[in-house]
């Protein structure tokens, strides 16, 4: 029988984030396996911090409308809850930031920027 | 007339199979090098902490001789890091995991070896999933 545990709960106890599934097993091959598969899976950059894409070297400070951070939030507190992946607010911004600049067209980008006109009353 | 059939009486759930067994594995890594990759930590010191804390707070644990590791950092130029964490495992009931004390001691430990060893964070396997720790500032 599977044991059922309240991993949030265990988070919340220990202070810790939940990065994920894993098989663990007992005795030396199973430590000894398991430590693979993490160190693989879940290595952390040299210099502390949470695992992250490696490409992502620059860094600019973005302002944001609190509404906007709230939805990051949102969004990656359901990510994480139902995806099994660890991911913060500003990293699902990261990425959406990312795979927007790809899609959008010059035109479109120019539609965004450009002053909306006001509705005459 | 036929005989009734004599029926056993029913036997009392074992509760050796429904709460007290020890199922539930927790694993802790115990770093060899500091976050930099390359200084030393004092390993021997950290596992006998980790053996104490566990057997303290959950009855028990066992360390295993350390592995040997290597892996390439990209992002610093594809440099090569050789680690040994020493595996401790520890094995408790379900009740115990979840209580709010054990897990706070739990964290606290992890948070001191995190903030004395400078590492990046610390990692631990409860069950079937990973958790690490990043921050160790004292509560």
């Amino acid at each position: 029988m599977k044991t059922q545990l309240d991993m949030d709960k265990i988070a919340r106890g220990l202070g810790a984030e939940r990065r994920g599934k894993v098989e663990a097993a007992g005795g030396y091959f199973g430590a000894m396996q398991l430590l693979a598969d993490i160190e693989a899976r879940f290595r952390v950059p040299a210099g502390g911090g949470r695992p992250t894409d490696p490409r992502w070297t620059e860094r600019r400070l973005l302002p944001l409308a609190p509404r906007t951070l709230k939805r990051f939030e949102q969004l990656a507190s359901k990510v994480r809850e139902h995806g099994g992946v660890s991911i913060e607010p500003m990293q699902l911004a990261a990425l959406l930031l990312e795979k927007t600049a790809e899609d959008l067209s010059e035109d479109e980008a120019e539609e965004l920027v450009r002053p909306k006109k006001r509705a005459s009353r | 007339m036929t005989k009734e059939p004599t029926r056993k009486p029913a036997r009392k759930k074992r509760t050796v199979l429904t709460g007290g067994r020890k199922r539930v594995l927790v694993v802790l890594f115990v770093p060899s090098v500091e976050r930099d990759g390359e200084t030393t930590i004092d390993q021997d010191h950290w596992v006998e902490a980790t053996l104490e804390m566990f057997g303290r707070v959950f009855g028990g644990a066992t360390a295993y001789p350390k592995a040997r590791g290597i892996w390439r950092d990209d992002e610093r130029g594809g440099a090569l890091i050789k680690d040994e964490p020493v595996v401790v495992h520890c094995y408790t009931t379900p009740t115990d995991i979840q209580d709010d004390t054990n897990l706070a001691e739990l964290g606290s430990f992890c948070r001191m070896m995190g903030r004395e060893a400078h590492q990046g964070e610390i990692g631990l396997v409860v069950g079937d999933e990973y958790f690490a720790i990043p921050d160790f500032a004292e509560e």
